[in-house]
């Protein structure tokens, strides 16, 4: 029990007298952390992005004007049936022509040519919205079927079906970058984490040969290291918190207002608080207690 | 105390640094091992401290073969061994008094007695009022004396010295030399490594020669000529 506390004695007063080693080695983990964090943000924000984009993206589907609402509806009901239909709209006739006089309002010519015909010229539309934007030709597929094509005078899908396709290119690459990006951090700071604690433990290799030549276990060496490493590990996730919630704080407004979006970034780390910070913690203490242990290991071999 | 049979210590691949050692050192002895650099004296302290293993031979220290010392039990026999270093080998961020109890909390001594035994053996060697001071806070002969207030506090039987003066002056060098009397007249062996004849004739004690690994003179009284 004394050798414990001792260990735990040990491990706090190297910390401490260290300082200077210590902030340095702390520095490293908390810039390592956080650029893994940064890369979370990013990752999130890109996503979103490209969600914001995906959900402005529908098709309109135009119908002759001759069509009756009820078979418009018909229609509406059978896209909404589909599995691959997130939402539909309608617009009836006379909510397209008041629409069509509202955009045209400053032109007189074209509202005084509206009012010389007798009937509305305009047929009701659906704007059809899909889970995903890769569903879309299969839902143009649908409405291509003779009973509904009659009924439909045009669909504007070939107007964003460039934009379909680079968005479904811009999320894979995105998504296949993110996972690179992601793994060469981790390395990078995997290696980073380890060179810092093998260079502090380096510094004190002398006290290591010192220590054995009094007959020091090498438990109650490497004790001490170890336990350094679970607090260094433990410090720098702390200090990472507190700069990286403020940072959200800091750049959530200007997410809402870029992307046009309810996401809230701010919600996402609250939700994902353990499972983010938690994995972070076990991996920097894991290859803390790693690095410490096989640094240690290498100077008591006297 | 002490027993080398035949000892022979090989460095690889076939630089011979002891060879056929006979050497049997008595309980409170005072025994200096001289010779030039290179002669092997400091391989004996490495050999009797398990640092390196003799490559032939028998070596026994207080009555344990430890010939064939197994890795776990290397901190156990050094806990029975006081030894002091021409490094020193304090540790620089702790006090004189930490170091000092440092080999004390090693060998799992109470802190109650830790904070009874190490004040009365730093006032042996003369630092009690330098309890609190660093390592860089104080000379190189007051450094000496925490190293052997340290090598002493568990009250070892044997303190092996290795070129215990070779950083200090002439003044500090006679200073570390009566403190080693003095330990010896308390009934501790003392092996005593040094290259330093001054030191080596004062003294009027047991003295061994080597020369090329090899004894070449073991004399009660000696002195050292070259």
């Amino acid at each position: 029990m004394s050798s414990i506390l001792r260990v735990i004695k040990f491990a706090t007063q190297d910390f401490f007298r260290n300082f200077w080693l210590s902030f340095v080695t702390l520095t490293i983990l908390v810039l390592a952390l956080f650029s893994i964090n940064l890369l979370i943000i990013f990752n999130m924000v890109a996503k979103s992005a490209i969600t914001a984009i995906e959900n402005k993206i529908n098709i309109n589907v135009y119908f002759k004007p001759e069509i009756p609402e009820d078979q418009v509806q018909t229609v509406k009901n059978y896209l909404q049936s589909l599995i691959q239909v997130r939402e539909v709209a309608y617009i009836s006739k006379e909510q397209a022509l008041d629409d069509f006089k509202n955009r045209h309002k400053d032109n007189p010519k074209i509202l005084a040519s509206l009012d010389e015909l007798s009937k509305n010229p305009l047929g009701a539309s659906l704007i059809v919205t899909a889970k995903n934007t890769s569903e879309y030709p299969k839902i143009l597929e649908y409405l291509a079927d003779p009973q509904y094509n009659n009924m439909i005078e045009s669909k504007n899908f070939d107007d964003h079906q460039l934009v379909i396709e680079r968005i479904s290119d811009i999320t894979q690459k995105v998504n296949t970058g993110v996972i690179a990006v992601a793994l060469i951090f981790t390395i990078i700071s995997l290696l980073i984490i380890f060179n810092a604690i093998r260079m502090a433990i380096y510094t004190h290799k002398d006290d290591i040969t010192a220590m054995k030549l009094l007959g020091a276990t090498n438990w109650f060496i490497q004790g001490p290291f170890l336990l350094e490493g679970v607090l260094f590990g433990l410090l720098s996730i702390i200090i990472t918190i507190i700069i990286v919630y403020p940072l959200i704080g800091f750049i959530q407004p200007y997410i809402g207002s870029l992307l046009q979006t309810d996401f809230n970034l701010l919600n996402y780390f609250n939700q994902n608080f353990v499972m983010i910070f938690g994995l972070e913690l076990l991996g920097a203490i894991v290859i803390n207690l790693l690095s410490s242990y096989w640094a240690v290991s290498k100077y008591v071999k006297v | 105390m002490i027993h080398l049979k035949k000892i022979s210590k090989i460095f690889y691949p076939k630089t011979v640094a002891l060879k056929d050692i006979n050497l049997h050192i008595r309980p409170k002895e005072f025994v200096s091992i001289v010779g030039q650099s290179g002669a092997g004296k400091s391989t004996i302290i490495k050999i009797l401290t398990a640092e390196e293993k003799a490559t032939h031979g028998d070596v026994i220290v207080g009555g344990w073969d430890i010939t064939d010392i197994k890795r776990r039990e290397v901190p156990v026999l050094r806990r029975q061994i006081g030894v002091v270093y021409q490094d020193f080998k304090l540790l620089p961020r702790k006090t004189v008094f930490e170091n000092v109890a440092f080999a004390m909390e090693v060998c799992g001594i109470s802190n109650k007695r830790i904070n009874n035994v190490v004040p009365q053996v730093l006032k042996i060697v003369g630092l009690k009022d330098k309890l609190d001071r660093y390592p860089h806070q104080i000379s190189g002969g007051e450094i000496q004396r925490a190293a052997i207030a340290r090598a002493l506090v568990h009250r070892p039987k044997i303190l092996l010295a290795d070129e215990p003066t070779g950083n200090l002056d002439s003044l500090n060098t006679k200073d570390i030399i009566d403190l080693l009397l003095k330990i010896n007249e308390f009934g501790t062996t003392i092996v005593l490594v040094t290259h330093n004849k001054d030191i080596v004739n004062r003294l009027k004690k047991r003295v061994v020669l080597l020369d090329n690994g090899q004894i070449v003179s073991d004399e009660e009284e000696g002195k050292y000529i070259l």
